[in-house]
C-alpha cells in the first residue's frame, strides 16, 4: 500500500484522489514495467509532498488552494473549435507536432521529411524504446529535490514529445510542439517533453501551450532538457492558456561542458501561472540565457521561478525577465543563482523589470544570490516602475494619442526582449500570442 | 578643562584601538562582586527581576503576559545559519555588579571604581573630569546601567536620557505610552523573551522642537559568564526634534556562547529625525568557531508623523551569530527611512542581517545600502524586505547590496524580498557579489602600498557610502575595527 503522509485535508482533496486514480489506471496493464515503476515512484513522491501551500517558502506568493476543491475529470479526447487560431502558429517549413488534449493530432502536425540525425518520437513510444536515455538523465538528478508537480507530471504523463539529436548534427528547422486544450469539464493535462542533444548538436525548439477561452483545467507540463558537450539549444516556451486555466510548469535543463542553453519564456495566459526553470551547469565553460516576458491583465496571476546552479568553473549565465501588469493582476519573480565553492570565475547576471500599469496590481520580486566561491562576478537587479510621463508627453506632442503612445511604449518595452530571440519565426509567433496582451492596454 | 585636552584624549583612544593587536582587545574579564539570580526561567524569575528593579505592578504584568506568550512560541530557524540548541534554563537572567559604597546602582559617584576602570579600558570614560565632550553616555554592564553622563546638561533643554529602570520609575506615563508600540511583545520569539526578562537599557525622550545638543550613546558590556543580556532601548522624538544616538558593545572572550537578545524601539513624530548608529563588536568566537555571542536583536523604528525621518547605520563586526533586521515603518506621509550597513564576518561568524522598509504613508522614501564582506569560513547574508502597501502613493525605494568575498571558503548570499501593492511606486534594487579587484590591488601595490594596506584602502572605499553616515568618531573607529578584523584574513 502507498505511504501517504500528507495532511488529512489534502488526502481527501479531489485533485489528490484524481492523480492517484489515474496513475493506478495507467499502471494497471503493465505493473512490472520500468515506466509503471517510475509512475508509482513519482506518485509516492507527489503524495508525500502534497500540493504546496503558501507556507512553503518557494510557494509563498502562489496560492494554489483553489485547486484542491476542483473536481478534475479525465480529459475528453478529440476535437477543438479554434483551428484557425492554432493554424496561424503553424508554418509549412517547420516540423510541427500538435497535441490536442494530450493526443497527437496528425492532421495538423507536420512530420514529413525528418532531417538526418533527428529522432522525433511520441512519449509513449519513447518510454518503451528509449528507456536508457531517459533513465540515464533521471539518474543524474539523484539527490536533487524533486518538486511535487514534476512528480505529478511523471506519474500521469501519457503522451508528449521525445526529441533526440545525434552528435554533430545541426537541425535548422524549428521544431514546434503545440499543446492545445479545450475541455467542457475541469480536466488535468500533463504533457511531457524530453529534449536530448548530443555532442556539438544544435536545435531550435518552441513549445506552445494554448487553450480555449472558457476551459478550466490544470496543465502541469514538464520539459526535460539534456545538453551534451558543446551542444546549443534555442528553446522557447510560450504559454497562452485559457484565462480560466491553471498552469504549473517545470523545465529542467542539464548542461554538460561548453554547452549553451538559450531559453525564453513567454507567459501571458492562465488564471494562475507558475513556471519553474531549473538549470544545472555541470561542466566547465557553459553559458545559459534565461530570458522571459510576462504580461498579465484582469485578475491573472503569474509567478516565474528560476534557479541557476553553477556547479563548475568558468560559466556564465544571463537572465532578463520583463513584465507588464495591467488591471488588478499579480506577478511574482524569484530568481536564484547558486555558485558552488568550486565554480570560480562564474559570471552571472540577473535583472527583473516590471512595468505596472493597473491600479491594483501587485508585484513581488526576489532576486536571490547564494555564493560560495570568491572569484566570481554576480550581479542582480530589480526595478518596478510606471510609464515615463515625459515619453508619453513627447509622443503626444507629436500628435499621437495617449492610448497609442502607451501602446507604442509598451511595444518598445517588450520588443527589446523579444528581438533577443534567435529565430525570427519564433518572434513572429510570440507576437501573435501577445496580441491579446496589447489589446488589453486600450 | 580646556577643550584641546579633551580632544587629545579622544584621539588617544582612537589611536590605542589602531595600535592594538589583531586579537579581540576587549576580551578581558572584570572580576567584580555581583548580585545574580539563580539560573532558570519561570514566572518566579520574572517576579524576581521585577522586584529587584522596584517596578510598578503594570510593568510586572506586562512582563508576565510576554512570558506566557513566549512559552507558546518556538525558536525560529529560518535564517541562513546554524547554531546549537540554546538552553534557556541554563542562563541567569539578572546579573548586576554590587555597589561597594552601598548606594544605588546607576549613580556614577557610588559605583565600584573597578567598573569605572573597566569602561575606561573600553575607551568610555565615565568620571566627570575625563568625559568626552559632546557625547552623553549610558553605560550598561550586564543587566544594569551603571551610570549616565551629562544628565543635568541635557535636562536643561528638556531631554530625558536615562536608564530604562529610571524611566519606569520617573516617567511611567511615557514608558507606558510608547513601550511595545513599535515592537510588541508578540512580535517574535526573541522580542517576547526580551519583553519578559529585559533588565535595563536606555530611554531617550526629546521634547517638541528640541535639537539634542549632545550625541547620546549607550555602551553595552556583557561581563558575567552563563548569563545573557536583554536590554531594551526606547527613543521618542517629539514633533520637530532631532537626536543622534550611538551604540557600542563588547564582551569577554569565553568558550561558551552567550545570548544577547535586545529590543530597540524608535518613535519619530511630525518633522522629527532620529539617527541611530551602531558599532557592534561582541566577541565573535575563536578561529574554530568556539564561543562568541549569539546576537538576536529586534530593532524597529516608526516614522509615525509627517515628514519624519529615521536612519539606521550599523557596522556589524562581531558576534558568532548576528540576526538583526533594523526596520522602519513609514507611516507618516513624506517620511523617510534609511538603512546603511557594513557587515564583516571572519573566522566562522555567521551573519544574517538586513532591513525591512514598510511604506504605508504617501510619498514615503527609503534608501538601503548594505555592504557585506566575508572572509575565512564565514557566512554573510543580506535579507531585506521592501513592502509598499496600497496606501503608499508615490513611494520610492532604492536598494543596493554589495558583497565582497575574500577567500574561497566563505559565502555571501542575498535574499531581497520586494512586495509592491501600489502602482505608483518606483523601486530599484541592485546587488553584486565579487572578489577584490586584482587590478586595483596591483595598482596600489605598484604605488608602494603593501598588500594589507592596499586591501584596507579598497575595503574602505567599498564601505565609504556607509561610513560617511556615521558620526566622525565612530567612523574612525569603524575603519580601524574593520582593518583589525581583516588583518590575517587577507593574503
Amino acid at each position: 500500500m502507498l505511504t501517504i503522509s500528507t495532511k488529512e485535508k489534502e488526502k481527501t482533496s479531489p485533485l489528490i484522489t484524481a492523480v492517484q486514480k489515474y496513475t493506478v489506471e495507467l499502471t494497471k496493464s503493465s505493473a512490472a514495467s520500468w515506466s509503471s515503476q517510475l509512475r508509482q515512484k513519482s506518485l509516492n513522491n507527489f503524495l508525500t509532498l502534497g500540493v504546496p501551500t503558501i507556507k512553503n517558502e518557494d510557494w509563498k506568493y502562489t496560492n494554489l488552494s483553489a485547486l484542491s476543491s476542483i473536481n478534475f475529470k479525465p480529459i475528453a479526447q478529440g476535437k477543438f473549435s479554434f483551428q484557425a487560431d492554432v493554424k496561424r502558429l503553424i508554418k509549412a517549413d517547420e516540423i510541427t507536432l500538435v497535441f490536442v488534449n494530450g493526443l497527437l493530432e496528425e492532421n495538423l502536425s507536420n512530420l514529413g521529411a525528418m532531417p538526418k540525425g533527428l529522432s522525433l518520437l511520441s512519449l509513449k513510444k519513447a518510454l518503451a524504446e528509449r528507456q536508457t536515455e531517459i533513465e540515464n538523465l533521471l539518474k543524474k538528478y539523484e539527490g536533487v529535490f524533486e518538486p511535487a508537480f514534476i512528480s505529478l507530471n511523471r506519474a500521469l504523463a501519457s503522451d508528449g514529445a521525445f526529441i533526440h539529436i545525434a552528435d554533430k548534427t545541426h537541425v535548422e528547422k524549428v521544431i514546434h510542439i503545440i499543446h492545445v486544450t479545450q475541455t467542457a469539464e475541469p480536466a488535468l493535462t500533463t504533457p511531457a517533453t524530453y529534449i536530448f542533444l548530443g555532442k556539438s548538436a544544435e536545435a531550435t525548439v518552441l513549445e506552445t501551450h494554448v487553450g480555449y477561452a472558457d476551459s478550466v483545467y490544470l496543465a502541469a507540463p514538464l520539459t526535460e532538457v539534456s545538453l551534451g558537450q558543446n551542444a546549443v539549444l534555442h528553446y522557447c516556451k510560450a504559454q497562452s492558456e485559457s484565462l480560466k486555466a491553471y498552469h504549473v510548469g517545470n523545465t529542467r535543463v542539464w548542461q554538460e561542458r561548453d554547452s549553451h542553453f538559450d531559453g525564453f519564456a513567454l507567459m501571458n495566459g492562465g488564471d494562475i501561472t507558475r513556471n519553474d526553470l531549473d538549470i544545472i551547469s555541470n561542466g566547465e565553460g557553459t553559458s545559459s540565457t534565461m530570458n522571459g516576458f510576462y504580461g498579465v491583465n484582469g485578475k491573472q496571476f503569474v509567478d516565474n521561478h528560476s534557479s541557476m546552479d553553477h556547479r563548475q568553473p568558468n560559466c556564465t549565465s544571463n537572465q532578463l525577465y520583463k513584465g507588464i501588469l495591467n488591471g488588478s493582476s499579480n506577478a511574482s519573480f524569484n530568481g536564484k543563482i547558486f555558485v558552488r565553492q568550486i565554480a570560480q570565475k562564474t559570471n552571472s547576471y540577473q535583472l527583473n523589470k516590471n512595468l505596472v500599469l493597473g491600479a491594483d496590481c501587485k508585484v513581488n520580486t526576489k532576486p536571490q544570490l547564494e555564493i560560495f566561491a570568491d572569484d566570481v562576478k554576480c550581479t542582480h537587479g530589480a526595478t518596478i516602475g510606471q510609464m515615463n510621463e515625459e515619453e508619453i508627453f513627447y509622443l503626444q506632442s507629436r500628435c499621437i494619442s495617449k492610448k497609442t503612445a502607451i501602446k507604442l511604449l509598451a511595444h518598445g518595452f517588450v520588443g527589446d526582449i523579444i528581438t533577443k530571440i534567435h529565430n525570427p519565426s519564433i518572434q513572429d509567433k510570440l507576437n501573435i500570442l501577445l496580441e491579446p496582451t496589447f489589446a488589453a492596454l486600450e | 578643562m580646556p577643550k584641546g585636552e579633551e580632544k587629545a584624549l579622544n584621539e588617544k583612544t582612537i589611536q590605542e584601538n589602531a595600535l592594538s593587536s589583531r586579537d579581540y582587545k576587549y576580551g578581558f574579564y572584570t572580576d567584580i562582586e555581583v548580585d545574580r539570580i539563580p539560573k532558570g526561567l519561570n514566572e518566579e524569575t520574572i517576579r524576581l527581576i521585577s522586584t529587584k528593579k522596584h517596578e510598578p505592578e503594570w510593568m510586572y504584568e506586562w512582563r508576565l503576559k510576554a512570558f506566557r506568550h513566549w512559552k507558546t512560541l518556538t525558536e525560529p530557524h529560518w535564517a541562513n545559519f546554524e547554531y546549537g540548541p540554546i538552553d534557556y534554563q541554563a542562563l541567569s537572567y539578572y546579573t548586576a555588579p554590587k555597589s561597594k559604597k552601598g548606594g544605588p546602582i546607576g549613580n556614577i559617584d557610588t559605583t565600584d571604581p573597578e567598573l569605572i576602570k573597566t569602561f575606561e579600558k573600553l575607551g568610555i570614560p565615565l568620571s566627570e573630569q575625563k568625559r568626552l565632550t559632546g557625547v552623553a553616555v549610558d553605560a550598561v554592564f550586564d543587566s544594569v546601567s551603571v551610570g549616565t553622563t551629562h544628565q543635568a546638561e541635557l535636562a536643561k533643554v528638556g531631554v530625558i536620557f536615562c536608564s530604562m529602570t529610571e524611566a519606569i520609575e520617573q516617567h511611567p506615563e511615557l514608558v507606558k505610552k510608547y513601550m511595545g508600540s513599535v515592537v510588541p511583545y508578540s512580535d517574535n520569539f526573541f522580542a517576547a523573551l526580551n519583553a519578559a526578562v529585559f533588565s535595563d537599557g536606555s530611554f531617550c525622550y526629546i521634547p517638541k522642537g528640541v535639537k539634542c545638543p549632545l550625541e547620546l550613546s549607550t555602551y553595552f558590556r556583557i561581563n558575567a559568564a552563563e548569563s545573557g543580556q536583554f536590554e531594551r532601548t526606547l527613543i521618542v522624538a517629539e514633533e520637530g526634534s532631532y537626536v543622534s544616538y550611538l551604540e557600542g558593545c563588547t564582551a569577554p572572550m569565553r568558550d561558551e556562547n552567550q545570548l544577547h537578545a535586545a529590543v530597540v524601539e524608535l518613535v519619530a513624530l511630525d518633522n522629527a529625525e532620529i539617527k541611530y548608529s551602531t558599532v557592534q563588536n561582541w566577541y565573535s568566537g575563536d578561529k574554530a568557531g568556539k564561543g562568541g555571542i549569539y546576537n538576536f536583536v529586534t530593532k524597529r523604528g516608526k516614522c509615525a508623523g509627517k515628514n519624519s525621518k529615521i536612519s539606521w547605520t550599523q557596522v556589524e563586526a562581531g558576534s558568532a551569530i548576528t540576526w538583526k533586521y533594523p526596520s522602519v515603518i513609514l507611516q507618516g506621509d513624506n517620511s523617510v527611512g534609511k538603512f546603511y550597513s557594513v557587515a564583516l564576518t571572519n573566522n566562522r561568524m555567521q551573519a544574517d542581517t538586513g532591513t525591512k522598509m514598510i511604506h504605508i504613508g504617501k510619498n514615503t522614501k527609503s534608501t538601503v545600502v548594505s555592504k557585506g564582506i566575508s572572509t575565512d569560513e564565514s557566512n554573510n547574508s543580506y535579507r531585506g524586505m521592501i513592502k509598499i502597501m496600497p496606501s503608499a502613493e508615490g513611494a520610492r525605494n532604492f536598494s543596493q547590496c554589495d558583497s565582497m568575498l575574500i577567500g574561497n571558503k566563505c559565502s555571501a548570499n542575498t535574499f531581497p524580498y520586494i512586495e509592491v501593492k501600489n502602482n505608483s511606486a518606483v523601486l530599484e534594487h541592485e546587488a553584486s557579489t565579487s572578489k577584490i579587484n586584482a587590478d586595483q590591488i596591483f595598482y596600489l601595490q605598484s604605488r608602494g602600498l603593501d598588500l594589507e594596506g592596499a586591501i584596507s584602502l579598497i575595503i574602505n572605499g567599498f564601505c565609504k557610502d556607509v561610513f560617511k553616515e556615521l558620526p566622525m568618531e565612530f567612523a574612525v573607529e569603524a575603519v580601524k575595527l574593520l582593518e583589525m578584523k581583516l588583518e590575517g584574513s587577507v593574503g
